[in-house]
């Protein structure tokens, strides 16, 4: 509902009256704002160390994450009775070394994160031009599209189309895309339809434009901010979705280390070996917190809003 | 009034027909529903003779027409697995998840409603920015996980609640609790913008100049006027419950429709899959014209505030 | 945070779980002579005729007999409701009946009864769920005499008793009639009746006090039966440790360590016919140029395989790794066939011999136990190959399957708990059966003759020539049996059964 929010909040008047007696450009004016902004300053920090282990992991991970030792089962963290410093946060049940299945998990819910994000933001921008700048049926059309997509709770829609499909990461990364477009396409759909009054557009209009390179060349950059910071907040839900399918055992197949997928396999012994089950879910939060930090925040210096 | 609510109702049977041939397109094409029904050691006879029986062998507009034609006599047809009517199977199990629904909201309402307004009355003191960071918090726990460590505290340290099953009220106090917490954010930060809001506005502003001041004020005209466009908000959110319980189902091993959803996909049960999907479009819909009939029937009036 | 978790935590732990636990609907244990028995799934029927769930076979040896039975101790087909039987010739079985069997509503068991229940399984309209598989070798039954009848089949069918026995309970004449009700769940014979029955939440059972004395399951100890539906595993050990229940089956190897090593719990490990393998897709079902067609990759495969490892580690218990396609405990699974030691080096140059270097690339299925899966990937990946886990769940698997689209499957067969190859070997190589990737006529031919034949000596034969061609052929790599875990209340002493089907008539308090 942040992101509904945000739909509701984002206004794309002209800089507002403080910017302009200040004489600073918008860009000027988010850069001065951000500096003082704490969230945002301590997303981007965390989002940034998990970026370096997400994107280093081959050289931080001590142990290749998919490699088993069956003799080796079940370790407890290091500090615990029977651990090994060879494993600092224990192992699974195959033996694989869980600090190192923990650092791989980062990137692969960053990659669902940013796929999903993108292919929601493709197609939701596509269907909001095109319903807001032609209109008429085809304004119809993508409305129906919308009120199917709202409609059926979109866990139990991802749920079927992943059980139907198959699991993988790819499947994973389009499904939860395509069902994740709506915030896009209302932002979109609305600035379209004001933009295409101004004044600009009339212009290029005239100039013999085609409709769509309209669209795309003038109405598309107008938007950059709000849908920057839509992504950034659907970033986080994407993860949140991955890590819930996995957890009920329709995400990213094994032995892919996600972690709700290891947070699902850990489950069954989570009384006998709780950091199995504790250790990735504060990975999860830590991520998500910093994505959600880091949109909230852009929000806040790009976006004028009504509340200060 | 009455032709607005004609063409939603349509536009909901639109999309309710389309979602349930989809789904339907979706299992016939991919799962062998005869397997399950017959197990997994089932002898080939045996699982050939299910196909026959069941009709799985019949062409798919076939099969969907014969259901739809079923569906428009009142008849939900038969759960594959269970072998009872899904009608039956839905009553059973929809007690459990209207209860948790209700909880849930309950308890979204309990913290979200005072965190927002002590928030709004305040901004930017400390009130203000625990709840905003209470917010920021709950939005980044995965549910499920929240549910498990619940689970993990409840069964150690505070051995009060249970923490599987349905059987009591007792067992309802923690999937509440997490189903509820789910909506926090929202409602908070909505609680406490629509606050604002409501208090920066002339008549608020006359109000305070005809020396009303204080508590009094705030509970007896903002807050009204504040919280009206909530309840709208809280019917959509009552949707959202009927798919978060899906989760929060699975992970207290409740058995509701959530998790009667969740196990009818896992055994390509299309009769109980369709009739939830149905259902569950119908409730959302019938959510949404709640919560549109409630925002049309207070806009005027607080235009005439 | 609280990682530390040596036994000391772990008792506190789970007796406050235990705690925690709202009571029990009904206490379980020897005081109220009660035994309550968690399932897993929920039974929709607790008509034997109408499921064949583990759990349904369970409940059904309690409530139902059949005129034979598979003698708890040797496995061997036994008479039950029979008082003897005899074959005239390959094709003809007389079966006369014991003296004084009742029903539960205390009518006696006639040969009227017994034929009408042969006569609804082979209705084609009954829609029983072993009736296509009992109407593939019985022609008809006929009544003899009041207390017996004659079986005559349509070919010789050397597993006719054990149909009779695990799949056929009997049934009092008019049970299935349309205006039939007699308000019971369940009218059988055998030593408990159902008293309630709400499916999906518990079944309650009764000894039956009129049960004949001279049945081999005569004299049952513990006097009122529960079986509860607790589907998730968290909920069944929290119920164990805190007495709500006093028996857990199917318990995951993990999970009974953990659990048994707290007080109050009591461990059984026990046989199981099931044994787990994978079926390479040999006849190039898939595409024909599938290499899982050429011999030498399905040999380094079946190197490539550490099952000692995966046995010990993952399976465990009385688990152990088979060099053959059939249970050691079934009668005809013997084999001089080639063996597959665990050898990765001689895995690779057989690859290089094949002409794959470097590997390929394939998908394998499966639809159960997901560490083995992983475990049993690992090893192929170790070798050089590139594996596709395709974890998915049984009704999807058995489409894919059916539609001869595997390239590899890794899945387990129980044999229905009969030990005799012909539920494996037989089951997996015949012609028509979709399991079958080796596309072997020949090896059908085998299996199929193996089925008609009556004598003995001469099935074995057939079999050991079966076994012999699958493994010389690597058509499977057959990994190990299965071990069966049970969790019980340390005053409840149960036989350990040897095929995986608990005998819970047996189950006595211990003093």
């Amino acid at each position: 509902m942040t992101l509904k929010e945000t739909v509701d909040q984002t206004d794309l008047a002209a800089p507002s009256p403080q910017q302009e007696a200040l004489g600073l450009t918008p860009g000027q004016a988010a850069l001065k704002r951000a500096r003082h902004h704490l969230g945002l300053q301590l997303g981007l920090g965390m989002l940034l160390v998990m970026g370096v282990f997400a994107l280093l992991a081959p050289w931080l991970a001590p142990h290749d994450p998919y490699l088993q030792n069956l003799s080796l089962r079940l370790l407890p963290p290091a500090w615990a009775d029977g651990g090994q410093w060879q494993h600092v946060l224990g192992t699974d049940h195959l033996g694989r070394d869980y600090l190192s299945r923990i650092i791989y998990g980062a990137r692969i819910s960053m990659m669902i994160g940013l796929g999903a994000a993108t292919i929601g933001a493709l197609i939701g921008v596509t269907l909001g031009i095109i319903a807001g700048y032609f209109g008429g049926w085809l304004d119809q059309a993508v409305n129906f599209l919308v009120t199917c997509q709202l409609a059926v709770p979109s866990l139990l829609l991802i749920m079927a189309l992943v059980f139907v499909i198959g699991q993988s990461i790819t499947v994973v990364i389009f499904v939860i895309g395509a069902t994740h477009w709506v915030f896009y396409l209302v932002v979109t759909r609305a600035a379209t339809l004001r933009i295409r009054e101004l004044d600009f557009v009339a212009a290029a209009g005239a100039m013999g434009a085609s409709r769509w390179q309209i669209a795309v060349k003038e109405i598309l950059p107008n938007l950059v901010n709000q849908i920057m910071v839509i992504f950034t907040l659907e970033v986080a839900v994407a993860i949140l979705n991955e890590a819930t399918l996995s957890f009920l055992g329709l995400g990213v197949p094994s032995p892919i280390p996600s972690w709700g997928l290891m947070i699902a396999e850990g489950k069954t012994a989570m009384f006998f070996q709780p950091w199995l089950v504790i250790l990735p879910g504060i990975a999860l939060f830590v991520l998500v917190i910093a994505i959600n930090l880091l949109g909230d925040g852009v929000r806040d210096v790009t976006v004028t809003n009504r509340r200060s | 009034m009455l032709n607005y609510v004609m063409r939603r109702a349509l536009l909901a049977l639109l999309v309710a027909l389309t979602v349930s041939f989809g789904t339907f397109a979706l299992f016939y094409f991919a799962t062998d529903p005869a397997q399950t029904i017959a197990g997994e050691d089932a002898p080939q006879e045996m699982v050939e003779a299910i196909r026959v029986q069941y009709g799985f062998d019949r062409p798919i507009t076939v099969q969907y027409v014969d259901w739809l034609g079923g569906v428009l006599q009142g008849d939900f047809g038969q759960s594959y697995f269970w072998k009872q009517p899904v009608v039956a199977l839905i009553r059973e199990h929809a007690k459990v998840t209207l209860l948790l629904a209700f909880s849930a909201l309950a308890v979204t309402i309990l913290i979200a409603l005072p965190l927002g307004i002590s928030a709004a009355l305040r901004p930017n003191s400390w009130v203000d920015r625990f709840a905003l960071s209470t917010a920021v918090s709950a939005q980044a726990i995965p549910n499920f996980w929240l549910g498990l460590m619940l689970i993990i505290l409840f069964a150690v340290t505070f051995p009060i609640f249970p923490v599987s099953g349905d059987s009591s009220w007792r067992h309802y106090v923690l999937p509440a609790l997490v189903l509820g917490a789910s909506s926090v954010p929202a409602v908070m930060r909505l609680t406490r913008t629509g606050l604002l809001d409501v208090m920066g506005s002339d008549y608020i502003r006359t109000a305070r100049a005809k020396g009303f001041t204080g508590y009094r004020l705030i509970v007896r005209q903002a807050l009204r006027n504040a919280l009206l466009p909530i309840v709208s908000v809280l019917a959509v959110q009552l949707g959202n419950k009927l798919g978060g319980s899906i989760v929060t189902e699975s992970v207290f091993s409740m058995n509701g429709l959530g998790r009667l959803a969740v196990e009818s996909i896992f055994n390509s049960d299309i009769p109980t899959v369709q009739s939830l999907i149905l259902l569950f479009v119908l409730t959302f819909v019938l959510l949404t014209l709640a919560a549109d009939l409630i925002n049309a029937w207070l806009d005027p009036r607080i235009r005439m505030g | 945070m609280a990682i530390r978790c040596p036994v000391r935590v772990v008792t506190f732990l789970i007796s406050a779980l235990a705690a925690a636990l709202w009571p029990a609907t009904a206490a379980a244990g020897p005081d109220d002579d009660t035994l309550v028995v968690a399932f897993s799934k929920a039974l929709t029927t607790v008509d034997r005729l109408y499921s064949i769930q583990r759990e349904g076979l369970i409940l059904s040896r309690l409530t139902d007999d059949g005129l034979f039975y598979v003698d708890p101790d040797t496995l061997e087909f036994e008479p039950l409701a029979a008082a003897s039987y005899e074959w005239v010739d390959d094709t003809r079985l007389d079966v006369t009946l014991r003296e004084g069997i009742r029903f539960h509503d205390g009518s006696p068991l006639t040969a009227d009864d017994v034929v009408y229940t042969f006569q609804w399984v082979l209705n084609e309209d009954s829609d029983t769920s072993r009736g296509a598989v009992i109407r593939g070798w019985l022609e008809r039954v006929e009544k003899t005499g009041p207390l017996s009848v004659r079986f005559t089949l349509n070919m010789p069918y050397p597993m006719a008793l054990r149909d009779l026995a695990i799949s056929i309970p009997l049934r009092k004449g008019g049970t299935y009639d349309e205006d039939h009700d007699d308000g019971r769940p369940l009218n059988g014979i055998g030593p408990y009746r159902v008293t309630r029955f709400s499916a999906g939440r518990e079944i309650v059972l009764e000894r039956f006090e009129d049960y004949y004395a001279d049945s081999p399951k005569a004299d049952p100890a513990i006097r009122n039966m529960v079986f509860r539906v607790i589907p998730d595993e968290g909920t069944q050990q929290a119920e164990l440790l805190s007495g709500g229940i006093d028996l857990m089956m199917d318990v995951p190897p993990d999970v009974a360590d953990n659990v048994s090593a707290l007080p109050g719990v009591a461990r059984l490990e026990g046989n199981d016919i099931r044994i787990g393998y994978l079926t390479l897709d040999a006849a190039g079902y898939s595409g024909p140029d599938s290499p899982m067609t050429d011999l030498k990759v399905r040999q380094a495969i079946n190197h490539a395989i550490d099952r000692e490892a995966i046995t010990r580690y993952l399976v465990r218990g009385s688990a152990r790794a088979i060099p053959y396609a059939c249970h050691p405990r079934q009668f005809g699974c013997d084999s001089d066939g080639p063996r597959y030691p665990y050898d990765p080096e001689k895995a690779k140059r057989l690859l290089a011999e094949a002409g794959y270097p470097n590997g390929f690339s394939f998908k394998l299925w499966a639809y159960r136990e997901k560490i083995i899966a992983e475990a049993i990937v690992n090893n192929l990946e170790a070798v050089g190959l590139d594996v596709d886990l395709r974890f998915v769940k049984l009704n999807v698997f058995s489409k894919v399957r059916n539609e001869h689209r595997m390239e590899a499957f890794f899945a387990s067969y129980g044999s229905g708990g009969t030990p005799d190859a012909s539920a494996s070997t037989g089951v997996h190589f015949a012609a028509n059966s979709s399991r079958n990737y080796s596309g072997d006529a020949a090896l059908s031919r085998t299996v199929l003759a193996a089925e008609r034949t009556i004598d003995p000596e001469q099935r074995r034969r057939l079999y050991r020539q079966a076994l012999d061609r699958i493994a010389e052929q690597a058509y499977w790599v057959p990994l190990f049996s299965y071990s069966q875990n049970y969790l019980l209340t340390p005053a409840l002493s149960l036989p350990v059964p040897d095929d995986g089907v608990p005998r819970l008539w047996q189950a006595t308090w211990r003093p």
